[in-house]
Parts: structure tokens; C-alpha cells; sequence
């Protein structure tokens, strides 16, 4: 029974592949989304105006309060509604850069905080601006604090992609989804479709071992 | 050159400088000093505006300190700042810490501005350390780089926060002997210290805070071997005893 849903799977194989590499698309673009904007949200976030501090600080606890499903939902579904008509692919993208973005955000302005006061003195002593004080002198230093658990947010993000499937975009686990209809195998579809998110996280989890490794020593 | 007006400041309901009246004139070389807590390291903080003021006002240069409208990098060009803790920044070398200020401030091409930077160094007798990063010199070594990167911007005033209170004991001679050479060159400095044998050698004027206030103030001279007010006889004792 087994081998002969094995060799269906081998056969729909290409159809996996194709939703890794959609689910590889949008991780990838995310990621680049999110670590921008989420670097940008982390700076407004250690402002000295508490304004700015504050709506960033709104906008991160809605986002880290909801499920990330339902931002999705809103997005897709809700939007439309207000006029903003957007398909699965690009809402996809949106979904995860506001999410990723908020949770990359917290880590930057943690990694700026840890920069003891004395180093933006030093600096601002010298006559540097407030921009050159931050640009060469704490995010250089920052970013050794920020890596490890960056990294580690990068696999949180990858895995989190999965969610997208329940809006119609056919990433790895929509792919599962489908294919369990035709080949009722449940434990044999979800462990491959396991094991191939699992490859392309596991890079990124060795990557973020050594990063906590160096950091510190 | 440093007028301070009427100054008081506050830290919430703390009133941590108490009318302060002051004139620095050019070339001087003050030394403040008083016990913990008297406000001696937030007045010259005040001074080129790490903290703020919220009476009456402090003129650097004809230059109101604490203006909305003044340009504060202008003003931190000519000042520099000498920190108990160096805060030398770990992520460059020693003559990248010294050439940061005048690359990106005065904007001065990279070449001219490490020729600067190593001028400053050998002032310091440091040159031999300037590949190196902050975190492989002593103490002693540090805080003389950091008064070379104050020194970087060519400044016409030095503040000094407790230069040598970080210190091991057998460092804090090789950094006031750096100070002591600055003031041969006519730098106005004020420096905050507990370290008479410097007043005494070098400083034209000597200013004792309490909780606040200017308590007293004389020459060296004047200060140490005849006190007018208890509170400063008090103090001298108390450090003198070491």
C-alpha cells in the first residue's frame, strides 16, 4: 500500500518543488522586506521624541497581540472592502512585512539600548550629528547584539510563510494540503512537506548557533 | 570665554546646580572639585550641553549654550570632552577613534585627518598603539587616547570629567603629565578632579562645590593652605588624609 503511494509522490514530486520555491520566494523577499523596514521601525523606536517611540510601540503590540492568520484575513479580505484590492501573491508579502517587520523592529531597538549612554556622549561630544552618531558608532556596535536573534527571527519567518497557504497561494504547505486529497497518506505528504521546510531552515538555525557562539566569547 | 549666568538646574525635583555665577576666562586652567553629589561633573557637562539647563544661560564664545537656535556641532567642534570612563569606541582602532571626529565633522580628507590624528597621538605618546583597538590598552593608555581624540578637533576648550578617577593608582601619572603638558600650550581647561597635587601645579583658580553651589573659590595656593569656609577646610582634610 505504502510503495504504491510512494511512487505517486515521486511522481507529484515537481509539484513540491514548485511550492518550495514559492514558498523560498516570498521567505526570501520577506526577509529582505522585513529586516529594512524593521531596521528603520527599531531607530524610530530608540528616537528621543516620544511621539515616535510611542506609534511605533502602538503599531508593534497590535502586531505581535494578533495572530498572524488574522492579519492575513484582514488583508485580504478585509481590505478589498475599504478599496484596497490586492491578490494573493503580493497581500502574501504585505501580511509578512508588517508582521515580520514588527518583531525585527523590537530586536533592533533592543541591540541600540544595550549601547551604553557613554559612547552616544563620546560622540556627540565630538560634534557629531545625531544620524552620524547613530550610523558610526552604536549600529556598528549593535549589530553584534542583533545578529544572533535576527537570524533566529529569519527561521520564525520561514516556517511562518505557511500561514499564506490559507489565502490561496500555493507555497509548500498548500501544496501538502492538496495533495493529501489525492494521496491520503497524511503522515507520508506532511513529513516530506516537513522535511523540505526543514532544509531550507536549517542553514539559518546552524548559522544562528555559531552567531550566539561568537557573540560570546 | 565660559560664562555661566545665574544657571540652575534641576534633575526633576533635585536642584543639582544652584545659581551659578561663573567666568572662565581664555587660557584659564580651573580645577573643580567637591564631594560626591555636589554637582561639579553636571556643570561642565552643562557647559558644551550633554545636559540641559532650564535658568539662565552659558556662553561659550559669545555663543549662547543652550539656544534652540544655536548650531550645537559648531560649539562641540571647539570643545572637547574628556570622560571618567573614556568611552573610546571598541569597534575601531585607536587612530580611526582619533580621526572619526574630524572626518565627519570638519569633513578633512581621510589623509590629512590621520596625519592630524597621529600628530595628537605622539602629543600623547601613543603613536606605537594606533593600529591597535581600545580594548588591548591599559586604562592609562586609553584615557590618553581619548584626550588625543579630543584634541583631534583642535579644540580652544578641554573639559575633563574625572580624568584619572577610573585609574589604577601607577596610570594616573602618565595622563596628568599629558594634561600638564596641555596646559604649557594655553589651553583653556576645565578639569574636574580630586587630584590637588595637579591643582596645585598647574591650575590658576581652584572652585569647591556643595550640593550645588559654588562654595568657594582662590588660587591653589590660597585654597588649600588657607580655606574661608568650613565646609571646604572639611573637604581638604577628608582628601588629604590618604
Amino acid at each position: 500500500m505504502m510503495a504504491f503511494y510512494f511512487a505517486q509522490l515521486v511522481e507529484i514530486f515537481p509539484f513540491f518543488l514548485k511550492g518550495l520555491w514559492m514558498t523560498s520566494k516570498i521567505a526570501f523577499i520577506s526577509l529582505v522586506s522585513c529586516t529594512l523596514i524593521g531596521l528603520v521601525l527599531g531607530i524610530f523606536r530608540s528616537s528621543n521624541s516620544i511621539i515616535l517611540r510611542y506609534l511605533v510601540g502602538v503599531y508593534v503590540a497590535f502586531v505581535r497581540g494578533t495572530p498572524f492568520v488574522v492579519q492575513i484575513f484582514i488583508i485580504f479580505f478585509i481590505f478589498p472592502e475599504w478599496g484596497i484590492q490586492l491578490e494573493a501573491f503580493p497581500a502574501a508579502l504585505l501580511a509578512m512585512a508588517i508582521m515580520g517587520s514588527a518583531f525585527i523592529c523590537e530586536i533592533v531597538a533592543g541591540g541600540i539600548a544595550a549601547i551604553p549612554k557613554g559612547q552616544w556622549e563620546a560622540a556627540a561630544s565630538s560634534g557629531l550629528t545625531n544620524l552620524q552618531q547613530l550610523r558610526l558608532v552604536v549600529i556598528p556596535q549593535a549589530m553584534k547584539i542583533i545578529l544572533p536573534p535576527l537570524v533566529g527571527q529569519y527561521v520564525l519567518l520561514i516556517k511562518d510563510t505557511s500561514v499564506v497557504s490559507v489565502i490561496g497561494v500555493m507555497d509548500l504547505t498548500r501544496v501538502g494540503w492538496v495533495t493529501v486529497v489525492r494521496i491520503p497518506e497524511g503522515l507520508m505528504v506532511f513529513t516530506l512537506v516537513g522535511a523540505l521546510y526543514f532544509m531550507i531552515s536549517y542553514p539559518l538555525i546552524l548559522l544562528s548557533n555559531y552567531l550566539e557562539q561568537r557573540m560570546a566569547i | 570665554m565660559i560664562e555661566f549666568k545665574n544657571v540652575n538646574k534641576w534633575f526633576g525635583k533635585l536642584h543639582v546646580l544652584k545659581d551659578i555665577n561663573l567666568e572662565i576666562p581664555k587660557g584659564e586652567v580651573l580645577v573643580i572639585c567637591g564631594p560626591s553629589g555636589s554637582g561639579k561633573s553636571t556643570l561642565i557637562r552643562c557647559i558644551n550641553r550633554l545636559e540641559p539647563i532650564q535658568d539662565g544661560q552659558i556662553i561659550v564664545n559669545k555663543v549662547p549654550v543652550h539656544d534652540k537656535a544655536t548650531n550645537l556641532t559648531k560649539l562641540r567642534a571647539d570643545i572637547g570632552f574628556v570622560f571618567q570612563q573614556f568611552h573610546l569606541y571598541p569597534h575601531m582602532t585607536v587612530l580611526e577613534n582619533v580621526m572619526l571626529a574630524p572626518v565627519n565633522v570638519k569633513k578633512i580628507a581621510k589623509s590629512k585627518a590621520e596625519k592630524i590624528a597621529m600628530e595628537k597621538l605622539e602629543q600623547v605618546g601613543l603613536t606605537e598603539k594606533s593600529g591597535a583597538h581600545p580594548a588591548q590598552l591599559s586604562g592609562g593608555q586609553q584615557q590618553r587616547v581619548a584626550i588625543a581624540r579630543g584634541l583631534a578637533m583642535s579644540p580652544e576648550i578641554m573639559l575633563f570629567d574625572e580624568p584619572t578617577s577610573a585609574l589604577d593608582p601607577e596610570m594616573i601619572g602618565e595622563v596628568l603629565d599629558v594634561m600638564v603638558n596641555l596646559v604649557s600650550e594655553g589651553m583653556t581647561m576645565c578639569v574636574v578632579t580630586h587630584e590637588m597635587g595637579f591643582a596645585k601645579k598647574v591650575a590658576n583658580r581652584v572652585l569647591f562645590m556643595d550640593e550645588g553651589a559654588i562654595v568657594e573659590t582662590g588660587t591653589p595656593n590660597e585654597f588649600f593652605d588657607n580655606p574661608k569656609t568650613d565646609r571646604a577646610a572639611n573637604f581638604i582634610s577628608m582628601i588629604l588624609t590618604h
